[in-house]
């Protein structure tokens, strides 16, 4: 009894070995895979750009793959939250790079955690940094495709100035790093245009803000123009409270980071005269992002996640790993970073240009219209305003 | 007066006014039964769901009242016969079953709604003048009725017989049960009652703020140190505390900004638990 069923065991599993060999032979022949990890927002404050980032990359690498992969080899996405304190997702970094053996990483996330897995990876793999940020990573082996202060500030600031006559500007942020450079920015082409700053004022991220007395204080102020650097919750809070108290009707407002589910949350009667400038939004024209919005949808149906500049990115990093990798023949560092500057690179939104490990690319104006970004002028190939020297 | 010092002063009335409601029924659920329920801000985020819905189906404003009161009661109820009954005079564990609680109540709003920030229209646009500083009317209206329902409450919790009843079960269960209050049920209402005002704290902020599963979090700090600083178990504490923690919040930050706001009722929260932990008016 006991014989037989150890033969009959043995039988099944035999065949079974026998109708799983083909696939085996066929992973056999093909090269490894092409290891990429992921690293962006699956928990935290930032978890609402999560399943973009993941779906936008996702589809970038379903496309590479059906192509060929990178140089014949099949990427392999390993997902990695970066959305808790930097040392979590610097250990997960160790983990995909020691045990994984992970060829490139990508990452959607805020600068704390890219500070940190800079120095974690100390660039024996390649890092593609996608998100908007505040300028200055020249890290070895990192590769930066975020919107840089120069390349949001400069037409924001043309249009307040030079077109709606503003003179003097009110600042509001989130107090730290990324409001704090941007508005250095803010002031260096104010002045130039003409314009004075007259009032400055940060409030901490992360902490349950009330917006009522910082409204009144801009509306004693009497700007012609305030410049938001509040991120989420903050941003919504601050504008509908902004508009509650009636100063949209008077005052421009332009947002530094303002894309489609904020402004959701800020609502269509409060959205009026506010402008904004960044290298996404899911209404910028054109071919090439028609064909990805087709594809996305195509892949995810009617609930695909909200389109949006932190997540889309995710796309460009996936064919940013593709082009610089062939460019380079390899993942040797030094290679890399030669191959990078002048390299191509596809977007959602279209091919843009690498110099410097930063991005010149298109800039779109927008203006809030209800619920909608209605784009009012591109730039095309906005330098970054980043002197990475080639190491 | 300057009108600009007119709405600064209408802003601190605002939030002294609003906090006072966020904080009464976690200072019921607290003061009378000795439970720290930190799910209350989930709470809270749920009545703003239901406020959301309500305006989303196109009935008025007025209606999410009633609905996210009932709703919030009706989870209430849920909650203290199954987590809060078995666990009364054990306030370590009520505190972590009712943390637990506001995971699940964030995870299930994450699951049904998701992530996005969701908008209300405001249901009383555009502002009034008043004493020549035009202020916004919604908030307005919300400093009207928070003043007078916390009038109202007042009033009936030191002239009717269930306010004196809650008050003997609160002083000395066992006698209160000996002549004949019913401290089970008694105790089982007010953290019904509690539930539900922390529903209708939710339909007031809804307009004012984005709506999203981890809003609630926003609001337990702050009426938390509301407690802290007034003291248990009495109206006067509640709004003292309210008081100090909203109005002095307001008034920093509108003398000078919000970090020296949030500073400033930390160091006062923590002067309170240090140097007068029952607060300024506990009940004896």
């Amino acid at each position: 009894m006991q014989k037989k069923s150890v033969t009959r065991r043995g039988f099944v599993a035999g065949g079974a070995a026998l109708m799983a060999a083909p696939v085996v032979l066929r992973y056999a022949r093909a090269a490894d895979p092409f290891k990429v990890g992921l690293f962006y927002a699956a928990s935290g404050p930032a978890a609402l750009f999560g399943p973009t980032q993941k779906a936008s990359c996702e589809l970038a690498i379903e496309q590479i793959n059906k192509a060929g992969g990178i140089m014949g080899r099949e990427i392999q996405l390993h997902l990695a939250d970066a959305g808790g304190p930097p040392a979590e997702s610097t250990k997960t970094a160790v983990r995909l790079m020691v045990q994984e053996k992970c060829d490139l990483f990508i990452g959607s996330h805020d600068s704390a955690t890219r500070e940190a897995l800079v120095s974690t990876i100390k660039a024996r793999i390649p890092y593609i940094y996608t998100p908007i940020y505040e300028g200055g990573e020249c890290a070895p082996n990192t590769y930066v495709l975020a919107d840089t202060p120069e390349q949001q500030v400069r037409p924001t600031i043309e249009l307040l100035t030079k077109e709606k006559g503003v003179k003097s500007v009110y600042l509001i942020g989130n107090d730290y790093v990324w409001p704090r450079k941007t508005n250095d920015r803010v002031k260096q082409y104010l002045a130039a245009g003409g314009g004075k700053v007259i009032g400055e004022e940060y409030v901490p991220l992360g902490a349950p803000n009330k917006f009522e007395e910082a409204v009144t204080r801009i509306k004693g102020a009497k700007p012609d123009a305030v410049v938001v650097t509040l991120v989420g919750a903050d941003n919504v809070n601050f504008n509908r409270t902004f508009a509650g108290f009636g100063l949209d009707k008077d005052v421009l407002r332009a947002s530094m980071l303002l894309e489609e589910n904020t402004l959701l949350g800020i609502g269509a009667e409060n959205s009026k005269q506010l402008y904004n400038c960044m290298s996404y939004f899911s209404t910028v024209p054109g071919a090439a992002h028609d064909a990805f919005k087709a594809a996305y949808k195509a892949k995810f149906g009617e609930k695909a996640p909200q389109l949006s500049i932190i997540g889309v990115d995710c796309y460009a990093g996936a064919y940013c790993a593709k082009a610089l990798v062939e460019k380079a023949k390899g993942t040797k560092a030094a290679d890399l970073m030669a191959a990078s500057e002048g390299l191509e690179i596809m977007t959602a939104t279209g091919p843009v240009t690498m110099h410097n490990r930063h991005l010149d690319k298109p800039m779109y104006l927008a203006e809030c219209e209800g619920t909608n970004f209605k784009i009012i002028k591109t730039f095309e190939g906005v330098k970054s305003g980043e002197t990475c020297k080639q190491a | 007066m300057d009108p600009l010092v007119t709405t600064q002063l209408l802003n601190i009335v605002f939030g002294i006014a609003t906090l006072a409601v966020l904080a009464l029924g976690l200072a019921i659920v607290f003061g009378l039964l000795g439970v720290l329920n930190i799910a209350h801000g989930e709470l809270v985020m749920v009545g703003a769901y239901a406020a959301w819905i309500v305006q989303t189906a196109g009935a008025p404003y007025v209606a999410a009242v009633p609905v996210a009161m009932i709703v919030c009661g009706l989870l209430g109820w849920v909650i203290e016969a199954g987590l809060i009954r078995p666990l009364y005079a054990r306030p370590f564990d009520t505190l972590l079953a009712t943390w637990g609680l506001s995971l699940l109540l964030r995870k299930t709003a994450e699951a049904i709604w998701g992530l996005g920030y969701k908008s209300l229209a405001l249901p009383m646009p555009g502002t009034v003048d008043v004493f020549g500083a035009a202020y916004p009317r919604y908030r307005l209206m919300l400093i009207v009725a928070c003043l007078a329902g916390m009038t109202a409450l007042a009033v009936w919790f030191t002239k009717s017989g269930a306010g004196t009843r809650i008050k003997a079960m609160v002083a000395n269960p066992e006698l209160a049960q000996a002549v004949g209050i019913r401290t089970g049920r008694l105790a089982r209402n007010a953290f019904i009652a509690g539930c539900a005002l922390a529903g209708l704290g939710g339909v007031m902020v809804a307009p004012l703020t984005p709506v999203h599963p981890f809003m609630g979090i926003d609001y337990i700090l702050d009426s938390f140190f509301v407690l802290v600083v007034g003291g248990l178990g009495s109206i006067a504490g509640l709004l003292a505390g309210a008081g100090i923690i909203g109005g002095l919040g307001s008034l920093v930050s509108a003398i000078t900004d919000r970090t020296a706001g949030y500073t400033t009722v930390l160091v006062i929260a923590i002067l309170f638990l240090w140097l007068r932990p029952r607060g300024l008016l506990a009940r004896a």
